[in-house]
Parts: C-alpha cells; structure tokens; sequence
C-alpha cells in the first residue's frame, strides 16, 4: 500500500469520526443556541434512541434497521418536547448553571429507566446487511458503512441548516434566539417553538444514536461516552452556531485520527488541549459570536437566604451545635455501636470542604466552574505523591497538595477567567479532563488502578503521632489511632470555613461580592475584576486541594476516579443543595447529599432514579438551596396566613448578607 | 438490596479494627452492641454464623457484569447454608460500589461495621479490587476480589485475600502458545491504555517469544473507553500484521471488533483477545465475533467438577447460563466456606491458616487458593468463536485443549508475591 492511499484512508478515517462528532453535536448545538439551555442529558437521549432502534429493529428482523431509523427519533423528539415541557420550561431565563443542574438530575433518571427496561449489559444491534460489508476503493478496503456515515451525516447537516435558514419555522427559531420578547410581541407563540426546537434537538440525538448504536453497540453507558466530547465540539465550533458544530466536529474528528497514527501519546489529551488552545486564543470559538450567555439572559444565580427567619444569632448559635456534636460523634457511636456513622461523617467533612471550597467561586465570584474536581484530584495526587516520597508527616503532605492546587489553579485562572459563563464551565471540564486522562500516561501516578498503602504520620520530624500505634486511656475507654484521624478532619474543616468566613468578611470578599452583583460596576469603581476573581480562584483550588489531600492521607490512596468530571458535577450539585453564596449552606448540601445517596444506594436498586426526581424537583422549586427553606415555608401563602404576624415581624431582622433578585 | 436484619442472622455487628473510641471495660458494652445490631436476630444463630459482604459495580460501566456476580454470590450463600457437610450459616449483604474506589471502600466499611460482616466478595475493577486488598488486610477480614489484574494477588498481594477469579497471566498462558502455533507469528498489539491492558500485552508477549520465534510489527494504544477504531483498524490492516491480540474488554473490545469486522480485517488479520468469549462481549457482537479467537475462562458447558449442576441451579433460579462473573463469585464463596469448615472456627484470622493450598472441588474441578499468593489455581482454554447450529445470535465457543491449573499459573516470585 502506497503512503498516499495509506493517508487518504486516514482521511477518510477523520471524516468517519468527524462526521460521528457532527451528529452528535449537532443537536446539542441547537438546543442551546435557541434557548441557552446546556443539555446535559443530550447523551442519554442519545442513547434512548439507539435503545428505541434496537427495540423496534430487533422484531422487524432486516427492514428494521430502516423503520427504526425514522420511528425512533420521532419517539425520543417525543420525549424530549415532554422533558421542555414539564421540566425545561420552568428554568428560562435562569442561569445557564441551573440547566445543567436540572438535565443532571435528567441523566439520572433516564440512565435507570433504560437499565430498568433494556437490563445493563450491552446489546446486539448490527448494521444493516446491505452496508455490512467491506468495499474496495481508491485501492482500499473499506466499510460500506462507514461510507454511508459520511453521505448521511453530510445530509442530515445539509437539511438541519436548510431548515434552520431557509423556512420560515427555522426563521421563527432564529428570531426567538435573538429576542425571545420581540418575537412574542409580534404575536408568535414562541414557547410552542421551543418546545419544538427541544424536540427537533433530542430527535437529532435519537438519529445519532441509531447510526453510531449500529457501528458501535448499545449499552447503558453510551449516554456519558459521548456527552463529554459533544460539549467540546460545540464549544470549540462556537456555542449556538451550528455551523461551528459541523467544521468543529470535522476539525476534531481529522486531527484525532492523525494524531493517532502520528502522535500516539497525545491520544486523550488532543481533544482537551484543542478545545483549550481555541477558547484561549479565541474566547468564542471558531464561529461564536458574542461572548458569555449572559446577553441572551436575565437570569442570575440564586444565592442561599438562610438569614430570612433565622436571625445570625440563632444561625451561630446552631453553628455551635453542629461543631458540638460533630465533636461527640465519635463517643456516641462507640456507645451505640454505630460506628459506621464516623466513617460516613468523614466522607461528609470531605466533601463539605470541597463544596465550600466551590462556593467561594459559584457563590461569591459568580464563577461556574465544571472542572473543580481537578484540584479535588491534583490534591490527593500530590499528598499521596509526597507521603511516598518526600516525607510521612501528614503537614507536609497537606502544604504540598494545598500549594501545587493553588499555582495550579492560578494558571488555568490565568488562562480562563477572561471567558465568562458557560465558556469558563468549558475550559474548566476541559482542564479537569485533561489531568484526568494524563494521568492514566505515568508509571509515577500509577496508571489507572492509582497508588495504594500509604501510611501517615501527624506530626513533623519524628514528633507527632502515627495512628497505628497510638492509643490513650481515658475513664472507661480508650482513645486510639482513628481519633486523631477524626478530630484532625474536623479542625481542618472547621478551620477552613473560618477562614473562608474571615476572607469573604473582608474588604476581599466585598469586592468579589459586588462583582457577582455587577461586573460592569464593580469595574466602573476601579477594581481589577479579572485579578480578584483569579484570587478567589486560587484560594478555592487550594482548598479543594485541601479536601483532596485529606481524603488520600486519611484513606492512604489515590485513583483516577478522583478527577473524573462526575466528581465535579456533585459539588455543584451539594453547593446548590445547601444554598450557594452562604459558606455554611453547601456544606450542609453535602452532608445530606452523601449521607442521601449513601443510604438509598444500599436499600433501593433504583436509587438512581430516586437522586435525579429529587435533582429536578428541587432545582424547579427550591433553587435558592436547604437553607432557603425556612424563608419558602414562611413565604408560603398557606404558612403565612396561618403565623402571618410573627413572620412579618421576624422578617424585618433581615441580614445584610442576604441578597435577592428576583 | 440487604437484608441485615433477616431472622437468621447470628452475627454479632463487628467493631471495626479502625475504632474510634474503644471501650476499655468490655462487660460496659455488650449489653449495647445489641442496640445497633439486629434486635431480635439470632435465630439460628451460633457460633458458626457469618456475614459476606458482598460488593459489586451494580451502577457504571460494571454493571452488567456485576448482575452476575451478585447472583453468583446469592446462590453460593444458599448452597452453602443448605449444604449439610458444610457447618456455616452465611447471610449475604449486597452492596453497590458503583465502580468508584471511594464508595467501594467506604460500603465495605458499611458492611463491616453496620452489619458485621467478616468476609468480604467483589469488585471487578481492579482499582477497587486494589483499595479493597487494603481495607482486607487493616481490618483483618478475608476478602475475595472479583478483578482479574495481576497485583491484586502479585505485588499487592496480602495474607486476607484469595482470589478465585481467574488472573490475566493465567490467561496469557492460555491464550500465548496457541496464538503462535495458530494464529501467526508477526503479531499486532492494540491495548486499551490502562494496568489490565499493559498486562495483558506484557505477559502474552513474553510467553509467545518463550519457545516461539515470533516478531511484533507494531503496537498502538487506544484511551480507555474509546468508541472510534478505525484509525488503529488502518494501521494493523496495512501492516505486515498476520494476528491482532487486543489488551481490552468490554465495550471497548465490543467496538474494536464490531469496526474491525465491519472494515473488513477479519479476512486478513486474526482477531485475539483473552476476554473475547466474554458472553457479554458474544452477546453484543452478534455475527461480527465469529472467527475471532479468545481465551476461555469460563463457559456454561463446561463439563468440569460439578459445573452442570451449578449451571442447572443457577439457570432455575435466574433463567439464565451463568457467566464468568457468577461462577467466580460463586467459586468465591463456597471455596472460603469450605475452608471455614476446615477450621472448624468463623473467625478470619484462623480461617486465613488453613485456607491456603486446601485442596477441594469446585466447578472448575479439584483446586485450592495456591499457598504462596492464594491464588486459585483454574484450568484455562483457548477457544475459537463460530456461528451457533442455528446459524445466527452469540458465537460459540469451541474449546482448544484444557491447560491445567498447575501448568496455568506462573510461580509467585514471577508474579511479585511470596506469603
């Protein structure tokens, strides 16, 4: 074979992919230039429509394939005009943060239902006969239907873009994505558009489902394979432009191929480190046109409201409590014999620092990051790293994964925080995913299965305590090593929220607050928004080092898994829980998120399911978090009439922290 | 789902080795263990009743295996209790790893603190495997990993695990000579790029140029998780390549095969890989696995020890053939249980003593957990995959000629344990 065939078929191998790319992002593209909505459950809808094929091809035996190509889509468009009505609709004109929050919660909820019908091991579903065969041209074997990807990927973005550009449907959608108001005022019932635009988009991801389902196979985890690498192609193509969607998705598909052949190292990271390269050198994207989504929107991020019935004091004063009893616990548990509760509370701390350690970002600084579980990772990483081979002692571990987190974070601050919105959600992911798939490279990190067995030391050269050996009697019982372990976490955390407090408490934290209220003025005065907002980035990269760390020194040893981008899903999910901009709120989100998942994961089957109702249901109507909850009861018409004047009365000690924009 | 709290549990909740607070003066405590226990439990119970944990990947990209592992549990735990010769009473807790290290390690912590287990059974990633090698031994409980990576009985190996899933090296020798003698001898590695696949490509290598003269023309690596092939399917069919031995399993391998047969490599290249029979991986090829080649750990007809009595069972129970994943788990359990028996004592730190190179038998024939790394010691084939009689559906297997435990497992010190 002739180099020159040998290159044309890796050509031909790119388009293959690129045209794999472009199906896929194609209706993600869509659905979010029309409505700003960032359709996390995009993969599952994909993945709903290779099911629906199978099901209905399975039966038909060879026509199937044919009948399923053009029912199942229909079906899963269906499904998603029902999701936009019951769900989507309800969060227009809301942060593009609360969207990803909600179709979260849809992943979930659609990823049990096809385990629960379908099973969970992967199915059979072959190409078509006709195009099941291999063909020799340009003096090459190659597969018929790879060939017809090509030609039906190709017409299927032919007639997206007619449709789009050349109805007067598409012209509606167009409109309606420029200025939803003017459209209706012009007495177009815009919203029945959008319903249909979401349903045209989850219909797109239907078809890309059955042709990819038929050249790779249908399986439960075919949704989250593919969302990530979606989100790249839009991102890098321009978010909402669909011609972005298509050059960005042969762009990526030709570039992957060859680096395959010619770069193999680069295999996982080409991606990431494209889509970085473009948003640093054009914020954009290939064929973006405005920056940051918030000119489509009003919406702004809703912050916890905790002060509204509960006064600060009585907040103190439950803030004591809560420190109080996280101190007895330990002693608690061993009378009760529960001691599995220590253990589920270290987990909750963890994740808690974590949280408030987004918070500090999300909250304050009004920054969605999707990456944060990078510097969760980089953390452990870099404490297990240290405790191999640098030193036992538990400080040092900790000042080394809290330092590289923050000098990391401080660049990609650097690199990021001029993009706004869901651009900075992007390049975040993009980072986190990066470290993710590095990691896997190194013998040092110890590949995917990580690095296990390390012991720690609390103390500094040689004095301190080692918890395998300590123990200490006290009265009727014995104080040993896991106590150490315990009473550290909780100073470490408990430590942490002061000083996250102390910070947001200074001048520091009333800047940052008065950018997330309006950059423009908060610019307007003087101040250096990008520079502040790049330090609150660094102290919150550090402290998620922090938790990261903690947890590998306490656990003794890290894994991938730690910088896999689900982590960082879940944070944002308990920062939203709790109640975001309040410091206290995310980190009770996490304590009830861990502790919710950790005993519905053990007495239901389909505790997933359970999670994303529950997801949905409380981005819909509980936004502002736990915390808010007091003040939503009180507001409740029901509640009101009821203890009408008390609440008013209580209402006036309202706290100066407590901000609303309706 | 658990069942903690069933009528027959006799098992005392555990205190963890990683304690908290311990109470000095025993006799203060008893009366109120019973508190977070099972009240009213203890109804068959004695001293011989214990609790198997038993922890599986149910949710991620694990789960379909992970059905079969937690049947294959279930029905070891009913064999045994039912089993007159055999003086346990077990009670299973079912858990979800969720195929994170994290969770894994903290529901192995769940179960052995909530419920007092004292055995433990799971886990396919080796990750998790890893993590739960660690908890095993701090905790001191014995723990059977359903991972089939090297180190979790090779250089992490400790003296509370035993493994009665079959090791990638096992399967290197199974699949290595007959790929040289069969297949060609200018071979193509493409592996996931992860530990299993390295392995995989280290060991079938080094045993194929022991006694063969074999030359490899090229290798490439794919990201873990990957759904486009093609690119690798060009370059091994533009090599000088006469077979391709694929480190992968899983969807990763479904989609390998699935592009390679779709672009017609089949009819130049043999197509290797040693979890290829996987009835997972079968099941999802269809047609595109016939005349491919794998290497055999398992398979429903198997005539080995009392294996068509298990299958039997187990097909009456789930209305399904037990895959590699059921039988490793049930393996598992009855081998641990009959080594209780042997100690005549529940407790793991006796069991741990008489365990290793017990010689008993199983569905895979006469076996034992091999002393130096407790490692069982199961037989391995290798295996072509045709069309069924019926012409369509899964491939058959057609079963090359049995290697025998003994002659499988490479020696301890090889593999980087010596207990």
């Amino acid at each position: 074979m002739s180099v020159a065939s040998a290159v044309a078929e890796q050509v031909l191998n790119g388009l293959v992919v690129g045209m794999v790319y472009v199906l896929l992002a194609a209706g993600l593209s869509i659905i979010f230039g029309v409505m700003d909505v960032i359709n996390f459950a995009h993969g599952e809808l994909f993945a709903l429509g290779a099911y629906f094929a199978f099901a209905i091809a399975g039966p038909l035996g060879g026509a199937g394939f044919w009948v399923a190509l053009v029912v199942a889509p229909l079906l899963v468009g269906v499904v998603g005009m029902g999701i936009e009505r019951l769900t989507v609709k309800r969060l227009y004109g809301r942060d593009p943060l609360y969207h990803i929050l909600l179709t979260f919660g849809l992943v979930l909820i659609i990823n049990d239902l096809i385990t629960s019908v379908w099973g969970k091991s992967a199915q059979p579903f072959p190409v078509p006969s006709v195009l099941d065969q291999p063909v020799a041209l340009f003096g090459f074997n190659y597969s018929l239907y790879n060939y017809g990807i090509i030609v039906f990927g190709s017409a299927l973005a032919l007639g997206t873009w007619l449709l789009l550009n050349r109805t007067r449907f598409g012209m509606i959608i167009r409109a309606g994505s420029e200025d939803r108001e003017m459209v209706r005022t012009l007495g177009i019932n815009i919203d029945r558009y959008y319903t249909l635009t979401f349903g045209f988009g989850a219909a797109l991801a239907g078809v890309a489902g059955i042709v990819l389902g038929a050249y790779q196979n249908v399986s439960p985890t075919m949704g989250s394979s593919v969302i990530i690498p979606a989100f790249v192609i839009v991102v890098l193509g321009g978010l909402g432009s669909f011609r972005g969607a298509v050059v960005g998705g042969l762009f990526v598909g030709l570039v992957q191929t060859f680096a395959r052949t010619y770069t193999p190292f680069l295999e996982g990271l080409i991606v990431f480190l494209l889509m970085i390269a473009v948003l640093v050198v054009k914020p954009t994207g290939l064929f973006g046109t405005s920056v940051g989504a918030g000119d489509h929107h009003d919406g702004a991020l809703l912050h916890g409201s905790g002060g509204g019935v509960l006064s600060a004091e009585t907040r103190a004063k439950l803030g004591y409590a809560g420190v109080g009893a996280l101190l007895i616990v330990p002693l608690l548990a061993e009378v009760t014999g529960v001691t599995y509760s220590v253990t589920l509370l270290e987990d909750i701390l963890i994740w808690a620092l974590f949280a408030l350690s987004l918070d500090l970002v999300l909250g304050y600084a009004g920054l969605v990051s999707l990456g944060h579980t990078l510097f969760y990772g980089v953390g452990a990483y870099a404490s297990v790293l240290t405790l191999m081979h640098v030193s036992p002692s538990v400080f040092v571990a900790l000042v080394v994964a809290v330092a590289v987190c923050a000098a990391i974070a401080w660049g990609v601050g650097y690199l990021s925080i001029r993009v706004s919105g869901v651009f900075f959600a992007m390049i975040t992911l993009g980072f986190a995913e990066l470290f993710y798939n590095a990691v896997f490279k190194f013998d040092f990190t110890g590949g995917s299965d990580g690095l296990f067995g390390v012991d720690a030391f609390y103390g500094l050269a040689g004095l301190g305590i080692d918890p395998g050996e300590f123990t200490v009697p006290l009265g009727p019982f014995v104080l040993d090593g896991g106590v150490v372990q315990y009473y550290f976490l909780l100073a470490v955390v408990v430590g942490s929220y002061l000083l996250a407090r102390r910070l947001i408490r200074a001048p520091f934290g009333s800047v940052l607050q008065s950018i997330r209220e309006s950059e423009e003025r908060a610019s307007f005065i003087g101040y250096d928004v990008t520079a502040y907002k790049r330090r609150a980035f660094v102290v919150s990269g550090g402290l998620a080092g922090l938790a990261g760390g903690l947890f590998a020194a306490n656990n003794g040893y890290v894994a991938p898994s730690f910088l896999h981008w689900i982590n960082s899903g879940e944070v944002i999910v308990m920062t939203v829980l709790g109640g975001m901009g309040t410091l206290y709120g995310p980190m009770l989100g996490a304590g009830v998120f861990v502790a919710a998942e950790d005993v519905l994961s053990s007495y239901i089957d389909q505790w997933q399911l359970v999670i994303g109702v529950l997801f949905v249901l409380f981005v819909i109507f509980v936004p502002r978090g736990l915390v808010s909850l007091p003040q939503t009861v009180a507001d409740h018409p029901i509640f009101e009439s009821a203890v009408g004047d008390r609440v008013g009365e209580q209402a006036g000690v309202t706290d100066p922290e407590v901000d609303r924009h309706e | 789902m658990r069942d903690d709290c069933s009528a027959d549990s006799g098992a005392q909740p555990r205190p963890s080795r990683r304690r908290f607070v311990q109470a000095a003066g025993l006799a203060g405590v008893t009366g109120l263990t019973g508190v977070a226990g099972c009240l009213g439990g203890g109804g068959g119970g004695g001293s011989n009743a214990i609790t198997y944990g038993v922890i599986s990947p149910m949710t991620g990209p694990y789960g379909g295996l992970a059905v079969g592992q937690r049947n294959g549990a279930e029905l070891a735990i009913r064999h045994v209790n039912e089993n007159a010769d055999i003086d346990v009473e077990i009670t299973g807790v079912y858990e979800d790893t969720e195929a994170d290290p994290s969770t894994g390690r903290r529901k192995a912590q769940s179960v052995v603190e909530q419920d007092g287990a004292s055995y433990l059974m799971g886990a396919i990633s080796s990750s998790v495997a890893l993590a739960l090698n660690e908890f095993a031994a701090e905790e001191e409980i014995i723990y059977n990993p359903g991972g089939a990576a090297v180190p979790i009985t090779g250089s992490n190996c400790n003296e509370w695990v035993f493994r009665a899933e079959t090791n990638t090296a096992q399967m290197a020798e199974a699949v290595s000579d007959y790929t040289a003698e069969n297949l060609g001898t200018k071979v193509w590695f493409h592996i996931a790029d992860y530990a299993y696949g390295e392995s995989v490509m280290q060991r079938v290598e080094r045993r194929m140029r022991d006694g063969h003269d074999i030359e490899v023309v090229g290798r490439s690596r794919s990201q873990l998780g990957s759904t486009n092939y093609n690119s690798y399917v060009s370059q091994i069919a533009n090599s000088d390549a006469e077979v391709a031995v694929l480190g992968m399993t899983g969807g990763d391998l479904i989609n390998f095969v699935k592009q390679a047969a779709s672009q017609g490599l089949k009819e130049s290249v043999n197509l290797m890989s040693p979890t290829m029979t996987f009835s997972v991986v079968r099941g999802a090829l269809g047609e595109a696995a016939y005349g491919t080649y794998g290497g055999v750990r398992y398979l429903p007809t198997l005539e080995t020890g009392d294996n068509q009595s298990f299958v039997e069972a187990y097909r009456s129970e789930y209305d399904s053939l037990p895959d590699n994943f059921a039988r490793a788990a049930y393996m598992s359990i009855r081998m641990t249980a009959r080594g209780i028996a042997e100690a005549g004592s529940t407790d793991p730190a006796e069991v741990k003593e008489v365990l290793p190179g017990l010689e008993m038998d199983t569905i895979l024939g006469p076996n034992q957990f091999r002393d130096c790394d407790h490692q069982a010691m199961n037989p391995v084939w290798p295996g072509e995959l045709v069309a069924p009689d019926g012409g369509s559906g899964p491939a058959t297997v057609e079963l090359g000629e049995m290697i025998a435990g003994a002659d499988a497992l490479p020696d301890c010190g090889e593999l980087g344990c010596s207990l």
